[in-house]
């Protein structure tokens, strides 16, 4: 039964999210635009007409370079004969890869330090804190390109650098959460009901978080995106990996930009696209959690 | 008084605890992940005996805790040592590029505070109407807009299509100011400003355009300025005088998007092949050059420590509600 009104009620609850993201028309055109990038990571690889790195030569044997969009190559052609369109469709996948994991595992991370932090104050909450001013210190991107200079480039590596920025924002924001709630009669009651310190904070003090978190998932894919589209831009990225990131980079040392324009604007378009869709739903989701966000 | 001395000590010795952490880091890293700095300098037919008096000479055959010793008291005193590739000091060129990474960033700063403290007060007054809307939503899209992409557009237009600006540097080749000072005060210099200014205006602007546009919601609706209309001021007036106490908040917030913005700085300065601090970390990466790496790292992150501690100090100063306990 009463698992039964709590199914209820978190259907209810995707569907005021539904409603308020699509209040907005912003809204919706994002959440369109959202599920169109969704739909290019899961088959573009499979709709993709030619590889990310496959150099395609005309009848005589010799590279189609930097070819004008045309019918075959509808975004044209690199400096290197690679066709642009299907570049797109690949980094498509890297870009939501790479986002997700980063959002997802720096929220997890930032969540279970802040819930740490704000429910066992004292010596561990002041630790904690301790790292988390050192975490909101360092300058993201240097750290990272003086890092991945040394050790090989991988897109692994940019998402643990990532998460290791990330969670600090989460964690902060979960923790002057937690110090409310461990105050509120439902959390005495648990201890009176001879609940383990921990058992309290995971499954009583946590759930009444949660929805805080997701709004830092939705922040986090942006911050992960973007990410790994400037340090592959900066020419730090995988090198065996397409992203939009890295064909900026390839077009930005081409000199594509003076000649070009079918292989810049597309990723960088796509990129910007993405971000903003991200940035404009999450709005949405951060009103529905902080109610005095809302249209007054 | 008392609780605000104590209070600036505290955070001061924050901040060099937090500068003190992150060295250690670097260092850290630097010494344990694969791949030394050193051996891209030994010519692998250098003798045995050539190479280790060279580690000998650079104290890399001290122990561990003696060369962090000497490098946490090199970067205390800013004493950055020698340029593996350029035959001057590091402190030379280093602090150079930081004042060309400033003039870069403050005066599109300066504007883009005023310009967006102005159109977010107008916003906010015309609440409801169909331009506070698209206002809103463009401003929404810049803030969120990759701004590299933003500068590679502006570059493609203005640059390379229309060619009115220059695409890239800080002054032309035949500017050749002795100081700093005789570069930057020339109309030479404004011109190759504009383009990193735009894309540096299109991002900060948003920051006080979107707070005061808040702001003066709330203020809007308090009672001082049902007073001062009914003293019969003009509706320009009574905008200022709300735009004002809508303006507290803005200080802080300006201190932080600057201390952000430094890091978004490098990829501007490489587009623009502006010869500021963050274009200089990457050639000296790709250089391998590692005592400017170090000191253009730790510039940088002291300048975002500074930068986040004068806007703490700056919230309490300026609005009497905080007290410091």
């Amino acid at each position: 039964m009463s698992d039964n009104t709590l199914r209820v009620s978190r259907k209810w609850q995707m569907t005021r999210l539904f409603h308020t993201i699509m209040r907005y028309p912003s809204g919706s055109v994002a959440f369109a635009f959202l599920l169109v990038f969704f739909a290019m990571a899961l088959i573009g690889p499979w709709v993709a007409p030619y590889g990310p790195f496959e150099t395609i030569y005309d009848k005589d044997e010799m590279p189609i370079r930097l070819a004008a969009p045309s019918a075959q190559h509808w975004l044209g052609t690199t400096n290197h004969g690679v066709d642009v369109f299907s570049q797109l469709l690949w980094g498509a996948r890297i870009a939501l890869v790479v986002g997700v994991l980063s959002a997802l595992g720096s929220v997890l991370l930032g969540t279970l330090i802040g819930l740490l932090a704000g429910y066992f104050s004292g010596i561990v909450d002041e630790i904690i804190m301790r790292f988390t001013d050192i975490a909101y210190g360092i300058p993201f991107l240097p750290f990272a390109l003086v890092v991945i200079s040394i050790v090989q480039p991988s897109i692994g590596l940019i998402i643990i650098l990532v998460i290791a920025f990330l969670w600090r924002t989460t964690a902060r924001v979960i923790r002057s959460q937690v110090l409310t709630l461990r105050e509120r009669p439902f959390v005495l009651a648990a201890r009176a009901a001879g609940l383990s310190e921990l058992a309290i904070l995971f499954r009583h003090v946590a759930p009444n978080v949660l929805p805080l978190s997701f709004l830092y998932v939705a922040i986090g894919v942006q911050a992960g995106v973007m990410s790994e589209a400037a340090l592959s831009f900066l020419g730090f990225g995988d090198p065996n990996v397409m992203s939009w990131g890295l064909m900026l980079n390839d077009a930005f040392r081409a000199g594509a930009m003076r000649s070009a324009w079918w292989w810049v604007l597309p990723p960088g378009i796509c990129l910007s696209i993405l971000v903003i869709s991200t940035f404009m739903v999450t709005r949405a989701y951060e009103e529905l959690v902080n109610p005095r966000l809302r249209k007054r | 008084m008392q609780g605000l001395r104590r209070y600036i000590l505290r955070r001061l010795m924050t901040l060099v605890f937090v500068m003190w952490a992150i060295l250690t880091l670097l260092f850290i890293v630097l010494k344990t992940l694969p791949g030394d700095p050193t051996a891209i300098f030994v010519d692998s037919n250098f003798a045995p005996e050539m190479i280790a008096a060279q580690r000998a000479a650079w104290g890399l055959d001290d122990p561990l805790l003696v060369q962090y010793g000497r490098y946490i008291w090199n970067m205390a005193t800013f004493e950055f040592g020698q340029s593996f590739f350029q035959a001057v000091p590091v402190r030379e060129i280093v602090f150079e590029k930081l004042l060309n990474t400033w003039a870069m960033v403050l005066p599109a700063l300066v504007i883009a505070i005023v310009l967006g403290a102005v159109l977010g007060a107008m916003l906010g007054w015309r609440r409801g109407s169909r331009g506070e809307g698209t206002g809103v939503a463009l401003l929404l899209a810049l803030r969120s807009a990759p701004s590299f992409f933003v500068a590679i557009l502006l570059l493609m237009l203005f640059a390379y299509q229309l060619r009115w600006l220059p695409s890239g540097g800080m002054v032309s080749l035949d500017n050749d100011g002795e100081t700093f000072l005789a570069r930057i005060l020339t109309v030479d210099y404004l011109y190759h400003l504009i383009l990193p200014g735009l894309v540096l205006l299109s991002r900060e602007i948003t920051t006080p355009a979107l707070l005061l546009r808040s702001t003066m919601l709330e203020v809007r609706n308090s009672d001082f300025v049902d007073i001062l209309r009914a003293k019969g001021l003009k509706e320009r007036v009574v905008v200022t005088h709300a735009a004002r106490n809508a303006m507290l908040p803005l200080v802080t917030d300006v201190a932080v998007s600057l201390a952000l913005l430094f890091e978004g700085q490098v990829l501007l300065e490489i587009i623009f092949a502006w010869p500021g601090i963050g274009r200089e970390l990457v050639t000296a990466l790709n250089n391998l050059d590692y005592p400017i790496v170090q000191a253009c790292f730790f510039l940088m992150a002291l300048t975002i420590l500074i930068l986040n501690f004068i806007a703490d100090l700056l919230y309490g100063l300026i609005d009497p509600r905080v007290t410091y306990t």
